[in-house]
């Protein structure tokens, strides 16, 4: 059975009048890394809050259909139990730290401390999950003094140290720079490879392409397409649609359009895939 | 950038040990003791036998000297020589400065009152200079203080630089884009308005954003709250504030008595 279940879910903000979400249904299984595009609107920060609890216990407005985690549905449960289940990191690194901590060690505790986690139990979880993201170095460290990359990956480790099952993530490296993005995408890559289940929005094709298991293309609150990574970024419907694509694919598609790609290979995503088409 | 955010002076200390509350408890009865003690030479008395020992024990002398110097002491002697002015009591004059009359009273009156300032502006700056912000909030939420009033409290504290430094880029930026803010006062305070839109419209964005992110790590979560950090609270601790507590009663009972 899937980990993830959403049935038929569409959702309205309460101060807007038609829905953010229409009819969604979509499966995350255990293990699997699921990718979220669309372009601006399309509603991908929502469903990220959906999946989280965030909607509907933060932001109210109207929910139907079913969110399921583990068995265990969102509407019948609390907000501060649901982030046990669902961890969520989102774009702003800097909104992200809690203000509450001198140091990056009492902050990645921060979240152990508010749901009761004995100390003993604390120390060994915090170095675990830091020595993890790689950012042990950084304990002593004001939350402040850091990096854009450092503290989203900072923001990372303290929601992975709560355990959660699910880890959704809302663009986190679209305020980075090329090397914070190179950063937030290894400790994404490892947790991955942990085996942990992972919802992640991203605008980056390229890193989706390289990581992702599937992809789901959401375009004006609905599922536009579902597949897997090299099928939906070179379909011909989103460039139609609006979605960033690759610049890869892009330039593959003008090249089967003049007759320099066989119209029997797939298009490009990633330049090591352009140059392998090219050289054909 | 924002390494130091308080006063607090990392060192080991028997002061420093001292569990935080008994601290807060030992300000505040130095303090009220100052205030409320019907005998003249008590805030003097504090100020040299307890709080500059304390600043010993503590192993801050020369971080507390330092800011006795840039604060405690300009702060005391406005306040000196303001009260002396002003003060309307007294037939002794010593001189006259202007219409006003400087009496041999309102000098002593004066003379106590700034001590007393001086009391309370170093035992807050001794606190804040042995106990790391942090730690007093986190034992007094263990001892049932709510944790959301913690949090404001402590966030405040770190998120003021920071407001700081976000106010100071959008000066930048205008003044890129020609903004006057170096010539008269009024137009350097005209040119302030521009700021507050950005810079609090930005924060209450903000606001929602950081909210988010701290119910993401169970903020409002209805288990007991942990702390990473044991904080020591000693028997010693215990039978200290017992007495400084029956201090503070003794001498109020005194007050009352005597007057």
């Amino acid at each position: 059975m899937a980990l993830v279940n959403l049935q038929n879910v569409t959702y309205t903000y309460p101060i807007t009048h038609s829905p953010v979400l229409q009819n969604i249904s979509m499966q995350v299984n255990e293990g699997e890394f699921v990718a979220i595009i669309g372009p601006n609107g399309a509603g991908k920060s929502t469903l990220c809050y959906t999946i989280a609890g965030f909607v509907p216990h933060f932001f109210k407005g109207e929910l139907t259909g079913t969110v399921e985690v583990a068995g265990q549905e969102s509407s019948k449960s609390n907000l501060h139990e649901w982030v046990l289940n669902v961890g969520l990191a989102f774009q702003n690194p800097f909104n992200q730290i809690s203000g509450a901590k001198y140091t990056v060690f009492e902050e990645i505790a921060f979240g152990l401390e508010n749901t009761g986690v004995p100390r003993e139990e604390m120390k060994p979880r915090v170095e675990e999950a830091m020595k993890l993201t790689g950012i042990g170095d950084l304990a002593d460290r004001s939350p402040y003094s850091l990096s854009g990359g450092q503290q989203q990956r900072v923001a990372l480790t303290s929601i992975l140290v709560m355990q959660p099952k699910v880890l959704v993530l809302d663009e986190p490296t679209s305020q980075m720079d090329p090397i914070g993005t190179r950063e937030v995408f290894g400790v994404i890559r490892t947790m991955a490879e942990n085996g942990m289940t992972v919802v992640l929005v991203e605008h980056k094709v390229e890193w989706i392409a390289r990581f992702a298991d599937r992809v789901i293309a959401l375009h004006e609150g609905k599922i536009l397409m579902e597949g897997k990574p090299s099928e939906v970024l070179t379909s011909d419907l989103l460039a139609e649609n609006g979605f960033g694509i690759s610049r890869y694919t892009s330039t593959a598609r003008e090249a089967r359009n003049q007759g320099l790609w066989s119209k029997a290979r797939q298009l490009a995503i990633t330049l090591d895939e352009a140059v392998a088409g090219f050289k054909q | 950038m924002h390494e130091r955010l308080s006063y607090y002076v990392k060192r080991d200390s028997a002061l420093h040990r001292l569990n935080p509350l008994t601290k807060f408890i030992l300000v505040l009865s130095i303090i009220l003791i100052s205030f409320v003690s019907p005998w003249y030479w008590t805030a003097h008395l504090l100020l040299l036998l307890g709080i500059v020992p304390l600043c010993f024990l503590g192993r801050v002398s020369r971080e507390f000297f330092a800011s006795a110097i840039r604060l405690i002491i300009p702060a005391a002697g406005f306040i000196f020589v303001m009260q002396s002015l002003f003060q309307p009591v007294g037939q002794t004059i010593i001189f006259k400065f202007w219409f006003l009359d400087v009496t041999q009273e309102s000098l002593a009156f004066a003379f106590r009152i700034a001590t007393r300032i001086a009391v309370m502006i170093s035992a807050f700056t001794l606190l804040l200079m042995t106990t790391h912000p942090s730690e007093l909030m986190s034992d007094l939420t263990r001892r049932g203080l709510p944790g959301q009033f913690a949090y404001v409290i402590i966030s405040t504290l770190q998120i003021l630089p920071q407001m700081q430094a976000k106010a100071q880029t959008i000066i930048n930026a205008q003044r890129s884009r020609g903004l006057d803010t170096e010539s008269s006062f009024l137009k350097r305070a005209g040119s302030l308005i521009p700021l507050v839109g950005p810079l609090v419209f930005g924060s209450l964005v903000e606001v929602e954003e950081r909210a988010i992110a701290i119910e993401a790590r169970g903020f409002t979560s209805t288990h007991v709250k942990t702390s990473l950090h044991d904080v020591p609270d000693s028997s010693f601790d215990k039978v200290m504030r017992w007495f400084l507590v029956a201090l503070v009663v003794i001498t109020l009972i005194l007050k009352i008595w005597l007057s």
